[in-house]
């Protein structure tokens, strides 16, 4: 049985200014022990699924507006805040982006792990202790017994995010989610981190939900993959398939928006044309029309459902086997995603029907 | 070399002819200069220093944050050179001290053989005309309460260049050369997305026609679907303009991508200057493999064979940095080679290995061909895609340019 079923997840924000349609129904499921990789641009939605998950939305303006979470057999969108609070740290533990925000800058690391561990378990404060030491010794923090006595800003940037590991793992969580957890930090830290995450939730059996907006990040941590785009996922498949044969045009898009370290000689950019969508407008069609180099004139009013690429193929949500599915009415084929363009003889993509004003469409960049 | 230089106030200092070589310079920058193409900046010796001080009224100086340490390059017309290293590592004050945001502690930086150190006032005022910077964050450097045609045109107004009707309609040539709608000339920076301040920052240092453009980390802060948008248009605009970039920024795919040559910034200096290929294919520098084999790349087959050589620690303060080598502190070869007397005690000096790749560091023909180079390069996997793992160097010589053959130590 999944781990986490999320199903049809809608949530949105009641501002001034009006309704952000964030997550626009959104549905996954995770294995014990699982990785998963959610890749997409600011704005699409993969931290607001995650928030939604912990319960941790922004009051009063989000709401889970729809659809079902179902963690370990429990409904996590109708169970009691005080069953939540129980819940997170415990079963869920979360590593945010900003570790000198997340932590509290005037209590010392001493002070945060213990009253972690002592909020959820039964020990005494030495008990604790020895425990908080264990697991700093445990992320790679050089004399845990001293730095323990520390303040946040004594550390530096990656020294930081591994006690913030080191918190997030401290109560043997089942699922952790990391939500770019080295975004902010250079690369040979990252590399670091990246490691130690691999390791210790490999070790401890921890599924993982890994957010991040870089592809190379996701290709060598995860197992499978869901591509997020304007609170839709646009591309699910385990990682080898996915960067094996990139099927939705936001996906190739992607992959040619960046230039590889390992190409041998330097390839051509194709960026994707325009930006990205505003969500203060319900989305009509598909969310990536306006920007697509394969659209055709039903992708402006039909949103396509996330379908399994081969017709025939068995429905497998999760696991190694899981099957490669996206939503697009007109796929690149294997040569277009090669390519990062459609090469069909004649091919335009159709233009914005008359009734939708779109002044999202690219008006920019006209020469390239 | 074609520059559109076109002001006759420009012409009056940088009469001097751009090919002749400044008096004899120190090792660092010698080896196989680029004698073919124009030199436009010459930086030798550059140091900048930050003072800390104690004490509120009696401010004591107690020492000094070395964030640029004694670094020579050349940056030759029309071409780009990659600035990369990890934060703190000097490159943005390097960059800032071109263009004389920073002033120099020490050391010589000539634009166009003019020596920046000795000019003041109008002169310099007249020279930076020629030199522009594109900042990293598009939401902060640009101006909340100026029209994007107000921020554009700023810089012509500054160097009262052409009549009001004229700056008019180069700020309209410009928008559209940048890719923006002209009409928008009107519109304030918040209604603009990222990508397109970015592109109104370009077309702000293009307004007065510069022959070398700084840009810091003009990408870093943009969604990855719109960083190729803005570097497509980097290198557009360096052909149409014959422009000449210091490129500065942290992701060495990105810089790789976009640079002639790229130079590796360590605490301070220069620990490798090379082609952008050779750099890629051939790093001497243990840090340099270090920097490549950390960065991701967005293939499982190709991060399945990789393995990472993770550095021990974070960067030492370059207050107080080490003494030897820099690096010696956090180096893997070093560790290999059984921790050798000179990497703490002598400072390698930047020294040619090959053709146009210089390095420093005093055992770096142990790196070549070692297994950490090979799996960072990714080399292996380029001429024997079947082979996971180690890979047997004899596999991998096949590309290598010839004068790129180094002598054992």
């Amino acid at each position: 049985m999944a781990l986490l079923e999320v199903r049809d997840l809608v949530v949105r924000f009641r501002t001034h200014e009006g309704t952000i349609f964030a997550v626009n129904g959104v549905s996954f499921d995770l294995e014990p022990g699982e990785t998963l990789g959610l890749v997409g641009e600011s704005g699409c939605g993969k931290s607001v699924t995650n928030l939604a998950l912990m319960r941790l939305l922004p009051k009063p303006a989000g709401h889970i507006e729809g659809g079902t979470v179902s963690f370990d057999g429990l409904d996590l969108v109708s169970l009691p805040e005080s069953d939540m609070r129980e819940l997170r740290g415990k079963e869920i533990a979360m590593i945010f982006q900003d570790p000198m925000t997340s932590l509290n800058p005037v209590l010392t690391i001493r002070e945060q792990m213990v009253e972690t561990i002592q909020a959820h378990r039964k020990t005494t404060a030495k008990e604790a202790r020895v425990r908080a030491i264990e697991l700093l010794g445990m992320v790679g923090i050089p004399k845990p017994e001293t730095r323990l006595d520390s303040f946040p800003h004594q550390f530096s940037g990656g020294m930081r995010q591994r006690v913030m590991i080191a918190m997030a793992l401290a109560l043997e969580p089942k699922l952790m989610i990391a939500d770019e957890p080295t975004t902010a930090l250079d690369v040979t830290i990252q590399a670091q981190v990246l490691e130690l995450l691999r390791r210790l939730t490999t070790d401890a059996g921890t599924a993982l939900i890994l957010i991040t907006h870089d592809l190379g990040v996701v290709a060598g941590m995860t197992q499978r993959i869901n591509v997020m785009y304007a609170g839709f996922i646009v591309e699910t498949a385990t990682t080898a398939d996915l960067f094996a044969a990139p099927s939705h045009p936001y996906t190739v898009g992607l992959l040619h928006s960046i230039p590889r370290l390992d190409e041998t000689r330097p390839q051509e950019l194709v960026p994707i044309e325009g930006t990205p969508p505003d969500q203060r407008r319900a989305p009509v069609g598909c969310p990536f029309a306006p920007r697509c180099a394969w659209r055709l004139p039903v992708c402006w009013t039909d949103n396509p459902p996330l379908v399994p690429i081969d017709v025939n193929a068995r429905l497998v949500v999760s696991g190694p086997n899981a099957t490669h599915q996206i939503a697009c009415h007109n796929p690149p084929t294997t040569e277009e995603s090669t390519a990062g363009r459609p090469l069909r003889e004649g091919f335009v993509p159709a233009p914005p029907p008359g009734s939708v004003v779109e002044d999202l469409a690219p008006t920019e960049e006209v020469l390239a | 070399m074609t520059s559109p230089e076109t002001g006759p106030a420009g012409a009056a200092t940088s009469s001097v002819p751009a090919s002749s070589s400044v008096p004899g310079g120190p090792p660092g920058s010698a080896g196989p200069g680029p004698s073919d193409a124009a030199v436009l900046v010459d930086v030798r010796e550059l140091k900048v220093w930050f003072p800390i001080t104690e004490g509120i009224v009696l401010e004591r100086h107690v020492g000094d944050v070395r964030a640029v340490d004694g670094v020579s390059f050349k940056l030759r017309r029309g071409e780009t050179l990659g600035l990369v290293g990890e934060s703190g590592c000097g490159k943005s004050t390097t960059g800032r001290a071109i263009i004389r945001l920073n002033a120099p502690t020490a050391g010589s930086i000539s634009f166009d053989g003019v020596d920046l150190a000795g000019l003041s006032g109008s002169e310099l005022r007249r020279i930076r005309r020629r030199m522009q910077m594109i900042f990293q964050d598009p939401y902060s450097s640009l101006n909340p309460r100026m029209t994007a045609g107000g921020i554009v045109g700023e810089p012509l107004d500054i160097h009262a260049i052409g009549s009001r009707r004229e700056r008019q309609e180069r700020v309209r040539e410009l928008m559209s050369t940048v890719g923006l709608n002209p009409d928008f000339v009107e519109r304030y920076p918040h209604e603009f997305s990222g990508g397109q301040r970015q592109r109104i920052g370009v077309a702000r240092a293009l307004a007065v026609n510069p022959d070398l453009i700084v840009a810091d980390e003009p990408i870093s802060a943009l969604d990855v679907s719109i960083q190729a948008q803005i570097i497509n248009l980097l290198e557009r605009l360096q052909g149409e303009f014959d422009l000449t970039y210091l490129f500065i920024a942290h992701d060495l795919s990105v810089v790789r991508h976009i640079s002639d040559r790229i130079a590796v910034m360590y605490l301070g200096r220069i620990v490798e200057l090379a082609s952008s290929r050779d750099l890629n294919r051939f790093p001497f520098h243990p840090y340099t493999v270090a920097l490549l084999s950390a960065i991701p790349i967005p293939d499982p087959v190709v991060e399945s064979r990789r393995r990472r050589i993770i550095l021990r620690g974070d960067v030492p303060s370059p207050a107080a940095p080490p003494s030897g080598c820099r690096f010696h502190t956090r180096c893997w070869l070093r560790e290999k080679l059984g921790n050798p007397e000179e990497c703490v005690t002598i400072d390698p000096e930047l020294r040619v290995i090959a053709s146009g790749h210089e390095v420093a560091c005093h055992f770096a023909e142990k790196v070549d061909d070692s297994p950490e180079q090979l799996q960072a390069t990714g080399r292996a996997s380029a001429s024997t895609p079947a082979a996971p793992g180690t890979a047997p160097a004899s596999a991998v010589t096949d590309e290598r340019p010839s004068e790129a053959t180094t002598p054992p130590a």
